[in-house]
């Protein structure tokens, strides 16, 4: 009987993976703690923001979007300022497809670590060129500014990443950094899939079977 | 006529009575009676009995009336003693009858216990929800007692997952948390199968529902994952799909819906939980590691032996298929399930008999991880068997203590042979003495010490000789556990000579019942010679100190009392008035070994002094309540004790001499001199002689004491 069902579901799933007409985008919000990456999220997803900071261990949402018409889900993974296993934060990135590489622009330290998480992220994902965007968030808060547009803006260039400078707590900018991402993520997609056709699923296959061993 | 009738009536009655009483009383008593005989006849007839009598007169008759007088009063006694006796019979029987009821009720007490027991087991076996319910539980166990945790927590895993045997042979590693989950599709959320999660201790354990499942085993293993490389998600938000997080274990991502929000939070936080502990111990061992390292790198150990241990590895895996066919008969099939079954029915020999039957036969197969996974099984039993022998043995307040120790052998002699005759050994004689102190406390105080004391010893020595020929069958062949036996038996011995201690010098017990008692336990060590065990001089030695003691009081105050006296000495004869009085006198003291009659004069004078006489006597039966405690280590003491006692007497006597007041005495005074020097010492030896103890020289020198004084009253001036 229970055999059955799961005969049945698994058939389903392929199914449904075959019909499956909505495309995922990946995005990971990295940064030091405090900096405001669930505040970003939340505005994102609820168009509220949060004010009482409760440090975030993992969470992941997913949304349904259209994206220059065509009808999408994001899937945002927020991750903790604070990991203590660097293999786990590896585990995050990976998962990623896009990167939105949070800093407080009141705060030095948090921008000094954003070349930290870009570094890893280059790392662990291999690629010089994943889509990445460096947002410096709490802009609402200019009297407190500790990190000028200009040294954001050279260290985005050295990068050659965007950096857009947002305010979870009046929505500026929020969408936009999300969208961007996206766009620069379904380009990347639209460009690998032109070059080889079908073959992550094979990937996939394999290196499972390497965590076996 | 009238007369005689009413005799005649009044005969019948008491006749009749006294055949009814004699009827009843025992017997013996009617054996020794014609007369009784004959009235409990059963062809009795009371009127041609009665008519017989009445013709042969009246003096007959009278004779007759005594006789039967005489039975009616003997019926009455031995009725009343009956009475008596089967009073005490009835008391006796009730207090069986309480204790055994006492029992009854602890009896009905363990099997609810065992019932309720069993149910549990059976629901816990059938539905494996249950052992998810309980988990919290377990869970904290097994910080109070990892080790045997970790073994309990993995042979259920071996019970249930298939192909988890490398999962199980970590060692250190337990469960934490299980749970059924759903897996749904990373990227629409469809669910894809049933699977049940372990949390262990260091890792992330993941199964599969096994289709067309077959006994205990539910699940198939599906994969592990080092908790450290494991980051878990909280998904917040998944559109309709609601109690869902994600695992990202490189490079899957996987999500699974738990059942509830409780269930989510409870994986999240315990999975968090167990993420920092790992990393707490992490720590700890890459420091320990890192100074076994430089330890290392003193040794200069040779890497070769990691290597061959690696190859050893990958032989067996490849043999692994084929042994697994070893494993393959019915009866080792079926062993686990046997073993679980003996020890339910307490059939702790045949469990025994199974589990030498297994490693015989496991010993001969080579190392592979399926046997070692059946091995684990097998051990996971023997550890449960050996719990309940050794509960078997434990000292509980609800198992009755009234049992011998041949009850304790069978389960002594299954440790044996399970190899645990250590924590046997322990547990036996920790039974034995819980069995011991309960006896003693049954023993009622009752005022005699001297009785008391052999009621103890009756108990204790029994007891004690008991387990040593129970030990001895018990342990014959593991010679090691012999001294524990011995040192046991010490310990033993030296809570009875507390006990001993406490009652004949704790109260004002006189020497001669001291003598008593110490001569009573003296005895009953002597028969623990029988299974070869001297503790003759460990007692001697517990209670050396008590009574040296003792014994030096006892002289002071007899040296005191001498003083005292001799300051109210007259130096009169003694007179008791009459022959009668004297002769009771005589009687009194030739009762304490003396014999005064040659020194009767005048019918009723005795030429002693009252004091010499006290003297004679008391000192007398001091010497042989001492001398009844002689060992050779007391010797000394003894010998000093009755010297100085001697020479109390002595000064006391020869100061009197001196004095001018008794001059006319001292003829008298030297009488009473050689009876106390000569015929009192000549005594003395002679309780040295029936003690077989030799006379000492010291009270020899005391014997001439009389020749100086002899001298001395020579040198004094006349009166």
């Amino acid at each position: 009987m229970f055999s059955c069902w799961t005969r049945r579901q698994k058939a389903n799933m392929s199914k449904a993976k075959a019909t499956q007409p909505q495309v995922i985008h990946k995005v990971i919000m990295v940064g030091s703690g405090g900096v405001g990456k669930s505040a970003l999220t939340l505005q994102f997803m609820y168009d509220e923001f949060v004010e009482d900071y409760e440090p975030t261990k993992a969470d992941s949402y997913r949304k349904k979007v259209v994206l220059d018409g065509e009808e999408v889900q994001i899937d945002i993974l927020d991750t903790a300022g604070q990991e203590d296993y660097a293999a786990i934060r590896d585990n995050y990135f990976r998962s990623g497809e896009g990167f939105l590489c949070v800093f407080s622009i009141t705060e030095q330290e948090s921008f000094q670590a954003t070349a930290d998480f870009r570094e890893q992220i280059l790392r662990v994902k291999n690629d010089d060129n994943i889509p990445f965007l460096l947002v410096g968030n709490k802009a609402d808060l200019e009297e407190k500014r500790q990190v000028t547009v200009d040294e954001a803006q050279q260290r985005a260039q050295q990068w050659s990443v965007p950096y857009v400078e947002t305010s979870a707590k009046t929505r500026a900018n929020v969408d936009k950094v999300f969208y961007d991402l996206m766009r620069e993520i379904r380009s990347r997609k639209m460009e690998a899939t032109r070059q080889s056709n079908g073959k992550p699923k094979k990937k996939k296959e394999k290196r499972r079977k390497c965590t076996l061993l | 006529m009238d007369e005689k009738d009413e005799v005649r009536h009044n005969v019948i009655f008491v006749v009749r009575t006294i055949t009814l009483q004699a009827s009843k009383a025992s017997k013996v008593a009617m054996a020794q009676h014609g007369l009784a005989r004959v009235l409990s006849s059963q062809g009795f007839d009371p009127d041609n009995f009665v008519s017989k009598l009445c013709q042969s007169g009246e003096e007959e008759l009278m004779t007759m009336k005594q006789k039967v007088q005489m039975l009616s009063d003997d019926t009455a006694q031995s009725l009343k003693k009956n009475v008596y006796k089967n009073y005490s019979q009835f008391i006796e029987t009730a207090k069986e009858i309480s204790i055994l009821e006492g029992e009854m009720y602890q009896l009905s007490h363990m099997l609810t216990e065992q019932k309720s027991l069993m149910s549990n087991m059976m629901e816990m076996s059938l539905v494996s929800e249950r052992a998810v319910v309980e988990e919290p539980v377990v869970k904290e166990e097994a910080e109070e007692n990892p080790e045997e945790e970790t073994r309990k927590n993995l042979a259920f895993l071996l019970e249930k997952v298939e192909g988890c045997s490398s999962v199980t042979e970590v060692p250190g590693r337990q469960l934490v948390h299980n749970g059924d989950l759903v897996e749904l599709d990373s990227e629409t959320f469809n669910q894809i199968q049933r699977v049940h999660c372990f949390l262990l201790n260091d890792s992330l354990m993941l199964a599969s529902w096994l289709p067309n499942r077959r006994g205990p085993v539910r699940y198939r293993f599906q994969g592990l994952y080092e908790l450290d490389s494991l980051a878990v998600v909280n998904v917040r938000d998944a559109g309709p799909h609601k109690n869902t997080f994600k695992i990202l274990m490189f490079p899957d991502s996987k999500i699974y819906q738990a059942d509830s929000a409780k269930s989510k939070r409870q994986w999240l936080d315990i999975l968090e939980e167990t993420k920092k502990n790992k990393a707490a111990r992490d720590k700890q061992k890459k420091e320990a590691a890192m100074l076994l390292a430089e330890q290392q790198a003193a040794a200069a150990l040779s890497p070769v032996e990691d290597k061959k241990v690696l190859t050893d590895e990958d032989e067996s895996e490849a043999l692994a298929a084929m042994e697994t066919d070893f494993l393959n008969a019915d009866w080792l099939q079926e062993l686990p399930e046997d073993l679980d079954m003996c020890i339910a029915q307490r059939d702790f020999e045949g469990a025994v008999d199974l589990v030498e039957r297994v490693n015989e036969f496991l010993v001969s197969c080579p190392k592979v991880p399926a046997v070692k996974e059946f091995k684990a099984r097998i051990d996971h039993r023997v550890k449960q068997l050996t719990e309940g022998l050794m509960s078997e043995l434990q000292v509980s307040p609800e198992r009755s203590l009234r049992g011998g120790p041949r009850a304790a052998r069978r389960a002594v002699a299954q440790l044996i042979r399970l190899g645990k005759s250590a924590q046997a050994c322990d547990l036996f004689l920790k039974n034995r003495s819980a069995i011991i102190k309960y006896n003693i406390r049954q023993i009622k105080f009752e005022g005699a010490t001297t009785l008391y004391i052999r009621c103890l010893c009756g108990v204790f020595f029994p007891n004690l000789m008991d387990t040593g020929r129970e030990f001895l069958k018990a342990f014959q062949e593991h010679f090691g556990c012999m001294s524990a036996f011995v040192v046991w038996a010490k310990q033993e011995l030296q809570t009875f000579v507390d006990t001993f201690k406490r009652q004949v010098f704790g109260g004002k017990s006189n020497m001669t019942t001291i003598a008593e008692c110490i001569h009573t336990v003296r005895q009953s060590c002597m028969e623990l010679h029988a299974i070869g065990l001297d503790l003759d001089c460990c007692f001697e030695e517990m209670l050396e100190e008590n009574l040296e003691k003792y014994i030096n009081e006892t002289r002071e105050q007899f040296v005191e009392g001498i003083k005292y006296r001799g300051a109210e000495d007259k130096w009169r004869p003694m007179n008791h008035l009459s022959n009668k009085d004297c002769n009771k006198f005589l009687e009194e003291t030739s009762v304490a070994g003396l014999d005064l009659s040659d020194l009767v004069y005048d019918d009723c004078f005795i030429s002693l002094t009252m004091n010499t006489s006290h003297f004679c006597k008391t000192c007398l039966s001091l010497a042989r309540d001492l001398l009844s405690m002689y060992t050779p280590q007391l010797d000394v003491l003894i010998t000093n004790t009755l010297v100085e006692i001697f020479a109390a007497q002595v000064v006391h006597m020869e100061q009197t001499l001196k004095l001018q007041e008794f001059a006319g005495e001292r003829d008298f005074i030297m009488k009473n001199a050689q009876y106390i020097l000569e015929v009192l010492m000549g005594k003395i030896e002679q309780v040295y002689k029936d003690k077989n103890v030799d006379f000492p020289p010291q009270l020899e020198k005391v014997n001439a004491e009389y020749r100086r004084l002899k001298s001395l009253v020579k040198t004094l001036p006349a009166s």
